[in-house]
């Protein structure tokens, strides 16, 4: 009956990409399929003798938790996939992964929810069997449920003592009315402390969202395309269909400026934190690529504000714009922890000097050339083993659904010019756009 | 070369090592040819570390460090260099561990002609600008009164741990020293500094990838410019013995509660009896498995918190990272049992807990079960140890550290065959005790808990939810467990006071 299913699944699988493009970033060779359940397979065979790495990227994170009440559940249900299924309960899969000596992980962000391990070749069909069994059957009851909740809380409280934690919390809140980006992947604390009420509603998070179109497998590595493809399809083939994407209502656009006061129990330098309503990533918007190097050009290590505020005047401890990639709008943010409280108003009209400036001036086209070449380089230097390269590609996977997008975007970064750097800066860096965060910590 | 032969000689490294070169007096060089690799890694290793601070200058090697790899050389100024390494996508960074310094980075060929003169110029030609000095010691200190005092519970209860157990002794204070020794350093002392420690004869170079070999040649004739001079060596560390339990309480505003335990122990990566430990140690707490025991009793069973591991070689930063760093060798090693956060409520209990379960290993070892699973756990897990390599370079440092002749990793892997469930159950009796050791708790209300262990009275504890009768009879136990101390033996030290 297997061997049935099995062939009929290949028969009429679709091989939808093959080798990368002639001009393609992307230094290995990829093969993408699709099953005819949606599962989406991307092959990366590597020259990394004995080793693979096999990521299942489930396309939901804490964008997903439209729910009131319920923040937090993306990165909770990463936690109980570990608690087993019927035929693999949570001890006989540690077990399992535990005698093949794999490194097994998983992580919840805004868009993703990654489950990754590393192993030898020779246990691909091993993890195949596991990984496929709990992806369709997990199975938990209330006890492990709640317990788990308690290990949930526990993440929260360790991670609660760095003021960045505390500041995501309080910005995402004030810059966020209606998108779900408003809390953070651990979610709101009211929300994690109720966690173990929700038994019912994490059953429904599994059945609308750990469905085979929602999911794609990055395996790359020391295998085999055509014997690996087999293996999925036969173990993954009979994964029924069922995702139900959830209705998450974008941000309407923002029209005033806001702030946020924070404080954190403790001592910090305080932190100043300008925080934008972007773009969702994507390759064929020249604004949001432009973007993503004006990080860079305007408060990185080699802009003159850098110079000038760390190393010359050393009046903050550091300075960046971090752009995401995210499937919608996230929040572009200039960050900077001041080294003296009275010096935080005069830093935030530096940096909106800095914005003017690059808002009318056009940048120069060798610093922006130099951006462009360690983007690419620096991509290149981190694809050095297989669980980087799938480790790698995960968040434009769960984004995107592929990774045709990461040749896109640096094709068009290839094209960015001092005019699109300009007309990024002054689309997004306006104060309408922006939530303005202080922290400031309790301690002396 | 079948799959199998394969994985390990890419995963463990073939090492090429040679002694006495003519241009580099007395130095070694470690080198690890990877024919094919687009990039070239280099390690540049020091012997000096922060047991070599001078009393009153703790940190003193950590701010050298930095004055070479952050700062600006006599060729160019600290913005050039950022301004020129920025397009290379490459960086050059030091880390200074306890008893060595390393100066590593990672450059693609196409970039080497315009990196390399760069690194090479923070090594030899470092400016010491006062500038790059106030600016280093200014995020010295802001890591010390703000960043480990207040934003990691975690890494500031490791921290208060080793500071008691080698309180007195060269091992006794952390990297970045404290608030008051690095206020006390001047450009003299790291000057000075500089000219006894980073001389040609006290350095290991190592390389990696697809370098060439006049590479090799152009950085052996480089540092061979370094002034001559082999520095004294400290003796390994004498600590205090401990007696009883030793309590240190970190007093700070905590969400929740965390608590390391440890004592020194006699064993060194290299030796038999270490793989053997290894075992035991990856049974009972291996790092960010949940298969280990301690994982499985105080978070998988009890849901108190995110993670419990244990020890047998220094692991700084383990909350950032999933397997151990290279290049934090010690000659003397502590046995260190973390449990991260638990709700203050469950501080006792969960010491209460870890102490038992660690005290059932010790007395009974493991069983044949338990030793079968772990030892083909860690046969393979090890190749995950080291992917890059950067990293094989590193364990390939630390063998000529600890005098391994070929592979640790190779070595552990091989071991991993032939130890029997007798050698380790032996080697647990012989290194590792239940009792003498030293505890470290960060905490909200100090006195409460100093009160707790004092009293050893019984920490029951409760659940919101349902637990199986096994977990419920073994709570009865746990929560009488004994952990006597004595008052003399329980210090509170305020969190401002830590580091000063």
């Amino acid at each position: 009956m297997n061997i049935l299913r099995t062939g009929a699944c290949l028969l009429i699988l679709a091989t939808i990409g093959s080798a990368a493009m002639a001009d393609s970033i992307f230094p290995y060779k990829a093969r993408s399929t699709v099953l005819p359940n949606g599962l989406k397979v991307i092959l990366i065979p590597m020259d990394s003798p004995g080793l693979v790495s096999y990521y299942s990227v489930v396309r939901t994170g804490s964008r997903d938790e439209v729910e009131k009440g319920k923040s937090g559940y993306a990165h909770f249900f990463e936690h109980m996939m570990f608690r087993g299924t019927k035929k693999y309960p949570g001890e006989v899969y540690d077990s399992i992964v535990t005698s093949i000596g794999a490194s097994a992980n998983a992580y919840t962000s805004d868009d993703i929810t990654a489950f990754h391990l590393n192993f030898a070749a020779e246990d691909l069909e091993k993890v195949v069997e596991i990984e496929s069994d709990r992806f369709q059957n997990l199975s938990y009851d209330l006890p492990a449920f709640q317990t788990e909740a308690g290990a949930i809380y526990g993440e929260y409280r360790k991670d609660i003592t760095d003021p960045f934690a505390v500041l995501d919390e309080k910005l995402r809140d004030v810059a966020f009315d209606v998108h779900t980006y408003k809390h953070t992947t651990l979610g709101f604390e009211a929300d994690i402390k109720a966690m173990p009420e929700g038994f019912d509603y994490s059953r429904s998070f599994f059945t609308r969202f750990y469905r085979p179109e929602n999911v794609v497998l990055v395996i790359v590595g020391d295998i085999n395309v055509e014997k690996t493809l087999k293996l999925i399809a036969r173990h993954y083939g009979a994964w029924a269909r069922g995702y139900l994407p959830p209705p998450v209502v974008q941000e309407p656009v923002q029209t005033a400026e806001r702030s946020v006061a924070v404080t954190y129990t403790g001592r910090t330098l305080p932190i100043l934190d300008l925080a934008y309503k972007g773009d969702a990533f994507d390759p064929s918007n020249t604004d949001f690529v432009a973007a993503t190097v004006l990080g860079e050009l305007a408060f990185g290590s080699t802009s003159a504000l850098y110079k000038k505020l760390y190393i010359q005047e050393q009046r903050v401890e550091d300075l960046d714009l971090e752009i995401p990639f995210r499937r919608d709008a996230p929040l572009f943010e200039i960050g900077a922890r001041v080294k003296k409280e009275d010096d935080l108003p005069a830093i935030k009209q530096e940096i909106e000097q800095t914005i003017a400036q690059f808002q009318s001036t056009p940048v120069d086209a060798k610093r922006l050339s130099d951006v462009i070449r360690r983007r690419r380089y620096g991509f290149l230097m981190r694809l050095d083993t297989p669980d980087r390269v799938a480790g790698g590609l995960a968040q434009i996977v769960a984004i995107t659904g592929g990774i045709e997008a990461v040749d896109a975007y640096y094709s068009a970064l290839s094209r960015v010019t001092p005019q699109d750097v300009m007309h990024a800066a002054a689309k997004y860096f306006v104060p309408s756009r922006r939530t303005v965060a202080i922290v400031k910590g309790t301690a002396q | 070369m079948n799959s199998r032969t394969r994985v390990i000689a890419a995963m463990l490294g073939a090492c090429l090592i040679s002694r006495g070169d003519a241009s580099v007096r007395n130095s070694t060089t470690v080198l690890l040819p990877v024919k094919n690799d687009p990039t070239v890694s280099v390690r540049i290793w020091f012997k000096v570390g922060s047991e070599d601070d001078p009393p009153g200058k703790e940190g003193l090697a950590f701010l050298t460090a930095q004055m070479l790899a952050d700062a600006s050389t006599s060729q160019n100024t600290y913005e050039q260099i950022l301004d020129k390494l920025y397009p290379l996508a490459a960086a050059y960074e030091a880390e200074v561990s306890v008893e060595m310094t390393v100066i590593s980075g990672r450059v693609h060929k196409d970039n080497l002609k315009v990196y390399y003169p760069l690194l090479i110029d923070a090594i030899t030609r470092p400016a010491f600008a006062p500038q790059d000095l106030e600016r280093i010691r200014s995020q010295a200190l802001n890591y010390l009164e703000s960043t480990l005092r207040y934003s990691s519970d975690e890494e500031l209860g490791k921290a208060a741990l080793y500071n008691a157990i080698f309180a007195g002794t060269p091992y006794g204070h952390i990297t970045a020293g404290t608030v008051s020794s690095l206020k006390a350093i001047t450009m003299d002392d790291i000057r000075a500094f500089y000219r006894a420690h980073y001389t040609r004869d006290n350095l290991v170079i190592g390389l990696g990838g697809g370098y060439t070999s006049s590479l090799l040649e152009q950085i052996k004739k480089d540092l061979a410019a370094l002034p001559p001079g082999v520095p004294p060596e400290q003796a390994p560390p004498a600590p205090a013995p401990i007696k009883g339990f030793t309590a240190t309480i970190v007093e700070k505003d905590a969400p929740a509660t965390a608590i390391s335990i440890g004592y020194t122990i006699d064993v060194l990566r290299g030796s038999k009896d270490w793989y053997a430990l290894a075992i035991a140690n990856s049974w009972l707490g291996e790092h960010r498995s949940s298969s280990s025991h301690l994982y499985q009793f105080i978070r998988g069973a009890r849901g108190l918190n995110y993670g419990d591991y244990s020890y047998i070689e220094n692991f700084p930063q383990g909350g950032m990272r999933t397997k151990p760093p290279q290049n934090v060798c010690r000659r003397v090693q502590i046995f260190e049992i973390w449990i991260r956060p638990v709700p203050a409520q469950a501080g006792h209990f969960a010491l209460r807990a870890a102490l038992r379960e660690y005290r059932n290993m010790v007395e009974k070892g493991l069983t044949k079960e338990q030793f079968q699973l772990t030892r083909s756990f860690l046969k393979k897990y090890i190749l995950n140890y080291a992917p890059t390599t950067m990293e094989r370079l590193g364990y390939s440092l630390d063998d000529r550290f600890y005098g391994i002749g070929g592979s640790h990793l190779a070595r552990f892997r091989a071991m991993m065959g032939t130890l029997t469930l007798a050698d380790v159950n032996r080697a647990i009796k012989k290194h590792l005790r239940y009792g003498d050791m030293a505890i470290a708790i960060v905490t909200k209300d100090a006195q409460a808990m100093r009160q707790e262990l004092l009293d050893d009275a019984p920490s029951p504890i409760t659940y919101a939810t349902h637990k199986s009768d096994e977990v419920l009879a073994q709570d009865k136990e746990v929560a009488v467990f004994p952990v006597k101390l004595k008052a003399e033996d329980v210090k509170i030290v305020p969190v401002s006071e830590m580091f000063k």
